[in-house]
């Protein structure tokens, strides 16, 4: 290919340079260069358009990321991924660490012409709705206290899209319809985050704000100093964590760097989804972010009132409720005030308890004692009979070695053991365990 | 750490070292070794200035001679960055020397920096003037020899340096203890205890191991003479970021004069005449005392003189210099300046010419003579003498007398120097223009003149910089013999910069910034789309290089017309370089100040000018570099044809290959701003045709050339895009493998590269061996034996 372009390229004189000598070939050289030009411009007329075409592009070969071995089997890439999953669990702090549980996150969305661009199938935009969809999803079921509130910035403002809520329908709802959110205009980072800040100012000490920005554009359109407000969010420990779409930009970087959030840059869609997911499980709590004066002396007994609901049951007479003013006949009553709420978990309208149900603070619990990491067992010098199953689904473990090669944190017999009870688990189940049920079977707890 | 190179122990102010450093500091060890020169490249941020300084502190002290080290660099900044990097290095030894005797040597280790005393001074008034001229002629004005005489026998009468005064009652060779002292720190050093940082360091030269200054106190004989007399043979020079070493050489002494200029010395002259005049009435046996001393020799005349306040200093190379007596038709004071008006005259006559005049020094000579009467000899003492009636009449404000001075210097020079130079007149600035405006040239044309004396006095002379390819181009036009000779490559661990040669747009029409078709809408249109699409996929900050101011202003214009300007703005804000100095600086700071702020800019400026010599593009102040078009020089110029033609017949360095060597260095001097250390990351951007040609890529950097790829360097406009998005998107991902091993050495891994460099060679020794064994191709006598047993 290349061979063939330079045939294409007319040979000319190298440089400038006119001296006596070469003055004939310099006149050539200019009806050249014209002749060169004219077919251009005809052609230049029809695709002056900045829209690229979709050859344009770059291919994707999804089927070259994955390597067959020798057999033709695909066993090795797959084996691969979960060798990946299980080394970054690995690398997880093991110990129980203070999170915070009761979550405030705004999710910041680039509504920016450049999310209408193609390099994300189908564009940016969707893939980040659709993303955007399965994260809360995901984010209240594994943060059930948390709530979540959708800015958008489009057309150098920061709008508000959905109202920080604790129930994901409506912020669903919210960014349901993809043609309210049609992107437009430039994106102006520090008046979103201004907006973002706003709304999460009155938030007690004990809960996390978060906001998570979807940054699709290469610029700013900031009214003032946006390097005022990061030192506001760092006064107001609002930590920030910035998905990008396109590259690194330094602000950026240093947004997420100083307020203690993570930054990453989406390499293809999967990547996108991953680095997104990653924002799900509540973050550490920040040491730093305990100032000696904010009240908290004792951190250790930080105590925080909640209460829990009276449901009431459809049968009940209908009666108004404090949060939209309709009838309705169930729903939930604030213990301390007895006021009538829709939904749980909620801050009750009236005397601003928390209100939580008792379901919701088990499932949130998880996060705060993870299960340990199971060791996987390279060698079978040290298993007795006893343990040729697995523990949890009973499933007969291989006795021999499987041909692939073992990668770190693999076992080469499929057969992974808790550190604390000493039991043996197949592949399946240490991920189910981990992923899904949080609690060791060996262990029970 | 501490390692050894040979049997010579380093010591490295950091725990970890490149391993292109370590090589780097190999060669020079060989080059200080072999006292001989060298010219080695090294890529910029990889810390070239640490390694040489580590090896060269490391040579002192292990050396019992202690050869000094004069360390040139070219701006203040890169002064005072070296200074900080040494003193950091000096620290770091001290806290490893373990007895106390080599602590006490590490710390009687001295090394100072020297600039002008605009940037030194502190004297509260003389420090407020903006000018460095009138700052220089204001301090000799309190400091000189016959006013401090004066002053310290009647103190009041006159005006003293209360600074300079304290200075002198300190005994010479302790005014500033032992250690390593920074420009700030020397000037901290000064206010605290009421003495003149610039004559501290100017008289302390003699005593420090480590001088750093810039480029011209070496090179400029003018000043030279003055500054560098002292050094001793065997220092070793170190010229840092030397790419442009020979234009700096020419410069040196290159004279221009202009009309304003020889109106001003006129004027001069008068003054002078009045001022003898009034001396005669006065004082006139001071003249006659001066006639005495001049017919008695010029030796004599200037070897009793403080040569610290000299007004100007003969501008000739130290071999040329005159060992006789100024001859007899100037030695009469008021003979010199009826002279001096006569040749003032002469020069202005000849300006009045309005078509171009070019010639060799003879052919003035001979054609000043056919009309003045004006000799060589007398021309060729003119500088000498200027300076000696200047200090018989004590003048002030020496500033006034600048163009004066030029006159003298160029008057000596064009007496002097037959080869090598040449009187260009250009009675209009451009081609087109009507109202004259003439410049005469007295342009050097051999770079090698400046610098010979150097080479010839210096044993070790190490000329080094990011981007000194092709290397052997150096030695040749400097006239030298390098014993090294050595470019390095960079190690990475991952791709930290992209180069891509776009040869056609995505219409496929090829671009160039060839004259005949810059201007060529569709070329135009081309790189204008080009600048598009990179201000929409790169964050933050893009600079842009066009060859010439000329074709900036043209292209933008154009650019303007077309709208491609504000396509630009929706994604960036746009800066360009002009000429003027502040409005630079001013676009300079607005340009970070968007990057900074994640707005995004692009800056337009032009190669060879201020933005592309001495500021650095690094992380988020440039993620990309575009070249638009092959930066020749502008080829109409006079005096670069009169070069070329000099290179030509002198060295047999043919034109284009010069001129395309030059235009490479400046393209990769332009590119190499954006990268400047390993955890940097930009795009380089070549845009042009012909970059895509064999020989001029070779002409590159081999740090820069071994990153591009055959299907980079032929792309069109949309090729490019994907590439750089792909890029762009892979190096945003955070960094987190360890460098350690591969870019970074370790002791050990040093330790590991030395023993296996040994095995090499012990097994070069060995094959060399074994082909000796086999060498005389007999069979052995034990062979023999068994031979004949067998039969």
């Amino acid at each position: 290919m290349p061979a063939k372009d330079i045939d294409f390229m007319d040979v000319d004189s190298d440089s400038d340079i006119s001296l006596p000598a070469e003055e004939t070939s310099r006149s050539k050289g200019k009806g050249k260069g014209k002749a060169v030009a004219k077919p251009k411009k005809t052609k230049g007329k029809g695709k002056a358009n900045e829209q690229a075409y979709t050859w344009e592009a770059s291919y994707t070969r999804s089927w070259d990321t994955v390597q067959e071995d020798a057999g033709g089997n695909l066993q090795g890439a797959v084996e691969d991924w979960m060798a990946r999953d299980r080394r970054r669990r690995l690398l997880a702090p093991a110990g129980a660490i203070r999170r915070t549980i009761i979550r405030h996150l705004i999710l910041l969305l680039d509504l920016s012409s450049s999310m209408m661009d193609r390099d994300m199938r189908p564009t940016r935009f969707d893939l980040t709705l659709q993303y955007a969809r399965e994260f809360i999803t995901e984010w209240f079921d594994q943060n059930p206290l948390g709530q979540i509130g959708v800015v958008g910035m489009r057309a150098g403002i920061g709008e508000r899209i959905g109202e920080m809520s604790g129930n994901p329908q409506d912020i669903l709802r919210a960014i349901a319809d993809r043609h309210k959110l049609e992107p437009i205009g430039e994106p102006s980072l520090q008046n979103a985050i201004e907006m973002a800040r706003s709304t999460m100012s009155h938030l007690p000490t004990h809960s996390s704000r978060e906001i998570l920005i979807i940054f699709g554009s290469l610029t700013t359109c900031d009214p003032g100093n946006i390097h005022d407000t990061l030192d506001d969010c760092v006064k107001n420990r609002i930590r920030i964590s910035v998905v990008a779409l396109a590259a690194e930009m330094k602000i950026c970087r240093e947004l997420c760097d100083k307020t203690g959030g993570q930054f990453g840059v989406a390499m293809n869609e999967g990547h996108f989804k991953d680095l997104m997911f990653e924002l799900v499980p509540p973050p550490a709590q920040n040491t730093l972010s305990r100032t000696p004066g904010a009240g908290a002396v004792n951190p250790a007994a930080d105590l925080m009132m909640m209460g829990f609901p009276t449901r009431l049951p459809d049968t009940s007479p209908p009666s108004l409720c404090v949060c939209h003013s309709e009838l309705k006949s169930e729903g939930f009553l604030c213990p301390r005030c007895l006021a009538k709420v829709c939904d749980v978990p909620t801050d009750c309208d009236i005397c601003g308890l928390m209100i939580v149900s008792s379901p919701h603070l088990a499932r949130s619990y998880h996060h705060l004692f993870p299960v340990k990491p199971y060791e996987a067992v390279t060698a079978l010098v040290d298993v007795s009979d006893s343990t040729s199953a697995c523990h949890a689904c009973a499933r007969i473990l291989p006795t021999t070695q499987s041909t692939s090669t073992a990668a770190e944190g693999i076992s080469p017999f499929g057969r992974y053991r808790c550190p604390d009870c000493h039991n043996d688990f197949c592949t399946e189940c240490d991920v189910f365990v981990h992923d899904v049920v949080h609690c060791c079977p060996g262990c029970g707890k | 750490m501490k390692f050894f190179i040979d049997n010579l122990p380093i010591i490295f102010p950091y725990d970890r070292i490149y391993p292109e450093q370590y090589a780097y500091m190999c060669d020079l060890k060989r080059t200080l070794d072999a006292t001989g020169h060298c010219v080695l490249e090294m890529p910029s941020g990889t810390g070239k200035t640490v390694s040489l300084l580590s090896l060269i502190v490391s040579y002192q002290q292990f050396h019992p001679t202690h050869r000094k080290l004069i360390y040139c660099s070219r701006t203040v900044p890169e002064i005072e960055k070296a200074l900080t990097e040494l003193k950091r290095l000096m620290e770091y030894r001290i806290s490893c020397a373990d007895t106390v005797e080599e602590k006490e040597k590490e710390s009687n280790f001295m090394g100072l920096g020297l600039t002008s005393r605009k940037n030194l001074c502190i004297h509260p008034e003389v420090s407020k003037e903006k000018k460095g001229k009138v700052v220089d002629a204001r301090c000799r004005d309190l400091t000189n020899a016959a006013v401090c005489e004066k002053g310290r026998q009647d103190p009041g009468s006159v005006d003293l340096c209360d600074w300079h005064e304290n200075l002198g009652k300190l005994d010479p060779g302790s005014l500033i203890p032992a250690g390593i002292w920074t420009l700030a720190d020397v000037l901290q050093y000064g206010r605290d205890n009421g003495t003149c940082p610039y004559f501290t360091v100017r008289r302390m030269m003699p005593f420090v191991d480590i001088i750093i200054y810039s480029f011209h106190y070496l090179l400029d004989p003018k000043v030279a003479e003055q500054v560098s007399k002292e050094m001793s043979k065997d220092a070793i020079v170190v010229f840092d970021e030397a790419h442009n070493i020979d234009n700096v050489c020419i410069e040196s002494l290159s004279i221009d004069l202009t009309r304003p200029m020889l109106d001003s010395a006129a004027r001069s002259v008068g003054k002078l005449g009045e001022k003898i005049e009034e001396i005669k009435q006065t004082d006139a046996a001071k003249l006659q005392d001066e006639y005495a001393k001049l017919v008695a020799g010029l030796q004599d005349a200037t070897d009793d003189s403080v040569d610290e306040d000299a007004f100007m200093t003969n501008p000739l190379l130290p071999d040329d210099l005159l060992k006789e007596a100024i001859p007899g038709n100037i030695r009469k004071a008021e003979h010199f300046v009826a002279f001096l008006k006569r040749f003032v005259e002469y020069l202005k006559t000849r300006m009045r010419v309005l078509h171009v005049v070019a010639e060799t020094p003879l052919s003035f000579l001979q054609h000043l003579k056919d009309i003045t009467y004006i000799e060589r000899r007398p021309l060729r003492f003119c500088a000498e003498r200027l300076q000696s009636m200047v200090r018989t009449l004590e003048l002030q404000r020496l500033d006034e007398y600048a163009s004066l001075q030029k006159v003298a210097s160029f008057a000596t020079l064009v007496a002097t120097y037959e080869k090598g130079f040449l009187l260009i007149l250009e009675p209009f600035e451009t081609d087109n223009a009507t109202i004259p405006n003439p410049i005469f040239h007295f342009t050097c044309l051999d770079p090698s003149l400046a610098i010979k004396p150097v080479f010839e006095r210096f044993s070790s002379v190490v000329i080094t910089s990011g981007t000194i390819s092709p290397l052997d181009m150096y030695p040749k036009m400097l006239q030298f013999t390098p014993v090294v000779q050595e470019t390095y490559p960079m190690t990475l661990t991952r791709n930290a910069f992209l180069p891509l040669v776009i040869t056609r747009g995505s219409d496929q029409v090829a671009i160039s910034s060839r004259f005949e078709v810059r201007n060529d809408p569709a070329v135009v249109r081309n790189f204008g789309s080009i600048l598009i699409e990179y201000s929409k996929i790169v964050p933050d900050g893009i600079v842009a290089f066009f060859p010439s101011y000329l074709y900036m202003e043209s292209i933008v214009a154009a650019w303007n017309d077309m709208g491609i300007l504000n396509e630009v703005w929706k994604n960036k804000l746009i800066f360009v370089e002009t000429p003027d100095a502040n409005e630079t600086s001013i676009a300079l700071e607005n340009y970070r100040r968007a990057c900074d702020n994640g707005r995004g800019a692009v800056l337009l400026s032009v190669a060879r000018g201020k933005v592309s010599e001495g500021i650095d593009f690094d992380h988020n102040y440039g993620r990309a570099v575009l070249m638009f078009g092959v930066p020749y020089q502008y080829t109409e110029s006079r005096i670069l044809k009169a070069r070329l033609e000099y290179l030509r017949d002198a060295y047999r360095i043919r034109e284009s290959e010069f001129l395309g060597f030059d235009a490479m260095r400046n393209a990769a001097q332009c590119v190499g701003r954006v990268l400047r250390g390993k955890t940097d990351w930009g795009l380089m951007v070549f845009a042009d045709k012909r970059f895509a040609r064999a020989d001029k890529r070779a002409k590159l950097p081999r740090w820069i050339n071994q990153y591009i790829t055959e299907t980079a360097s032929n792309l069109s406009t949309d090729m490019a895009l994907t590439l750089s998005k792909l890029f762009m998107r892979t190096i945003s991902q955070n960094p987190n493998e360890n460098q350690t091993g591969i870019s970074l050495w370790t002791l050990e891994d040093i330790e590991k590269a030395q023993a296996k460099q040994k095995e090499l060679a012990i097994e070069a020794e060995q094959s060399r061996e074994d082909e000796e064994e086999y060498g005389d191709g007999g069979i052995d006598d034990d062979m023999l034996v068994d031979f004949d047993l067998d039969v």
